[in-house]
């Protein structure tokens, strides 16, 4: 699923110490990983590497076989939408459109996913019912605005989001820093569910360790990369 | 279709200051609409000034002259038309009727006509409208008059008032014919042309109050006998009329109407060489549109006004757009994140910048709509305008399409600016 080769990446050309030097990193299709290390360590560089905003200064980073930096910038952009659902730490939801809206813009740039959402409901705004319920949101609150929703329902929302037309990878950045201990456990057994459905691979990205019990692989980021002098 | 409907519910989650770019719109189209339309009509009502009359016949000066002073009653002319000159024309082959006009005396700076009966049946207005009276009738004695609505609203006259014709033109006219005053009988409705500043008095009194026909002995007969007088209304209306006429030795002007248009040019041409007296036949409508061509800058200034109107009102937009864009970085990343491409932010952009000026257009003929209905009675009476509340002409239809294709070019700067924003900001939604 996804394959990194002595990837170095550096934010400045000039700089002389590289920002992410990881020489081999490797992921199976449907893996649920949780990817931990300390605020600075570089996460949230390797999740812009895997979704492709980024490209490497070297070495190689394929999802599903495909290497991001031959792809253009414009593919880039097609592939990602078509095989990365991504669930923001403050989930950013469009204020402006319900929860079902939200939840069915996901899909709404790639034809693959629409086309895999309709395989699962006959409709985009059943499949979104279909996601939030499954994802614990009651149906009274799938009309209202977004912005009404407790922080709870919203981060099912974007989790709902992520999952809508079933991507191949899920990448979940630190969702649950807002939540406390049961509600957080509650939330990525959640997740664990409708990433099986799905036949995603979930890279769950978080600094708190305590959580890497529920993961069936956990990867400390300080482990993986290498250490430059 | 998304993208429209994002526009659509992003323009309604900020509802305040978009519905007030759009105003801004709407108030610019609504000028420019009404200002064109209003300038269509006006051109159109100077043109209808007059209505109906083939020729205008004076003695010879130039075609505007003779059109400013008989219409309009600016300025005189020298020379009158003789009565000898008036009856061998008015007998001419095809003439159906004819309007003898007498200018020259005034009322507190207010211009007095002396003409015929024939004045309230044949003179039209605007599209072929003929007078009417709001009070009363036409005069039926030599010391009867008939003023205009402005007259009658400014001076304040009532039926019955008595009114004393000064010589000459202009508020100071030092002679006045106190002997004669005459009583109003009738009241014209407003007709927003001359007609409305105009005292009509039968052109024998013109005569009379110059000493001239009757004597004034004469005059002071028919009052006595005014009573004995309304018995005389059983006459025929030619005998009675022809009383009122009198037969003066000149008269400045007359209106002439044919039987068919043909005769309009034949009897022009011969009119224009009419060996015993130097004349000049005009066609009002062709001398009204000379006149208005010669007015032309101003309509030119005033679409000039409205043009920067619309122009100050898109850049308004295009300030708002941008101002937005900027608090609005988060709302593209979000958009980036869920898979939309650069180019479908600059769509969404231009979408919403289109949204606004279509529903600003909109607007903006409803207002058109409403302040013409109000106004065109404003408009007809104080202007003189007759202004038509019909559908958007091709032209008007022009200018809307001008400012929609402005809109959307206006539209084109914060849609660029969204589309590198989006590349720059990429996924990172930390803004």
């Amino acid at each position: 699923m996804i394959t990194l080769n002595n990837v170095l990446f550096k934010w400045h050309k000039q700089q002389a110490k590289p920002t992410l030097s990881i020489p081999a990193l490797n992921i199976a299709d449907g893996e649920h990983v949780f990817l931990h290390g300390p605020s600075g360590s570089g996460k949230s560089t390797l999740l812009s590497l895997l979704a492709g905003i980024n490209t490497a200064n070297s070495g190689t980073v394929k999802l599903l076989n495909t290497d991001l930096a031959a792809l253009s910038n414009r593919k880039r952009d097609v592939f990602r939408s078509d095989h990365i659902g991504y669930i923001f730490q403050n989930f950013n939801l469009l204020p402006y459109l319900s929860p079902l809206e939200n939840v069915m813009l996901g899909c709404q740039f790639s034809k693959p996913r629409q086309k895999k959402a309709l395989q699962q409901s006959a409709s985009l705004e059943q499949e979104a019912a279909r996601l939030l319920t499954a994802l614990g949101l009651t149906t009274e609150h799938h009309q209202q605005n977004a912005a009404n929703l407790s922080i709870g329902q919203q981060q099912r929302v974007a989790a709902a989001r992520a999952f809508i037309g079933s991507p191949e990878l899920i990448i979940a950045d630190e969702p649950t820093s807002a939540l406390d201990a049961n509600n957080r456990t509650a939330f990525i057994e959640l997740l664990f569910a409708q990433a099986s459905i799905a036949g995603s691979t979930l890279v769950f990205v978080s600094h708190d360790e305590s959580l890497q019990s529920l993961f069936n692989r956990s990867i400390s980021l300080s482990d993986i990369t290498e250490q430059v002098i | 279709m998304i993208l429209i409907k994002l526009a659509y519910k992003s323009l309604l989650n900020r509802r305040g200051s978009a519905f007030l770019t759009l105003f801004t719109i709407a108030i610019s189209v609504m000028l420019l609409l009404s200002i064109e339309r209003v300038r269509v009509d006006a051109k159109s009502s100077f043109s209808n000034t007059i209505s109906g009359t083939d020729l205008i016949v004076g003695a010879r000066t130039g075609d505007i002259q003779l059109l400013l002073s008989s219409v309009f009653r600016i300025g005189h002319t020298n020379n009158g038309v003789s009565w000898q000159s008036y009856l061998f024309i008015k007998q001419q082959r095809g003439v159906a009727w004819t309007i003898p006009l007498s200018l020259g005396d005034s009322h507190k700076g207010q211009a007095v006509l002396g003409t015929s009966l024939d004045y309230f049946t044949h003179y039209k207005y605007g599209k072929k409208q003929p007078l009417t009276f709001t009070q009363g009738t036409a005069f039926s004695h030599l010391n009867e008059v008939v003023i205009g609505s402005e007259i009658s609203s400014k001076l304040n006259y009532q039926l019955g008032d008595k009114v004393i014709i000064s010589h000459g033109m202009g508020n100071t006219s030092f002679h006045h014919h106190d002997e004669d005053p005459f009583t109003v009988v009738g009241i014209l409705k407003a007709t927003g042309t001359p007609v409305d500043k105009t005292l009509h008095i039968p052109l024998a009194a013109i005569e009379l109050i110059h000493g001239g026909g009757h004597s004034e002995h004469e005059h002071e007969h028919e009052h006595e006998h005014e009573h004995e007088h309304e018995h005389e209304h059983e006459h025929e209306h030619e005998q009675h009329n022809e009383n009122l006429t009198g037969e003066p030795k000149q008269i400045t002007a007359f209106l002439m109407g044919f039987d068919s248009p043909l005769y309009t040019l034949q009897v022009r041409r011969n009119i224009n060489q009419y060996k015993p007296e130097a004349l000049l036949a005009i066609m009002p409508g062709v001398t009204l549109r000379e006149l208005w061509e010669m007015l032309s800058i101003v309509e030119k200034i005033l679409l000039l006004f409205s043009s920067i109107v619309v122009l100050v009102s898109l850049l308004g937009m295009l300030t708002t757009l941008l101002a937005s864009l900027n608090q609005r970085r988060r709302e593209l990343a979000i958009l980036r994140s869920v898979g939309a491409r650069p180019w479908h932010l600059f769509s969404l952009i231009s979408i919403e910048s289109l949204l606004i000026t279509l529903f600003g257009c909109l607007l903006g003929c409803g207002l058109f709509y409403g302040l013409m209905s109000i106004a065109a009675g404003f408009l007809q009476s104080h202007g003189g305008i007759s202004v038509t509340i019909s559908m958007l002409s091709h032209y008007e239809l022009v200018l809307i399409g001008a400012i929609m294709a402005a809109g959307f070019i206006v539209g084109l700067i914060p849609a660029t600016r969204a589309y590198f924003y989006s590349l720059t900001d990429g996924m990172s939604i930390k803004i």
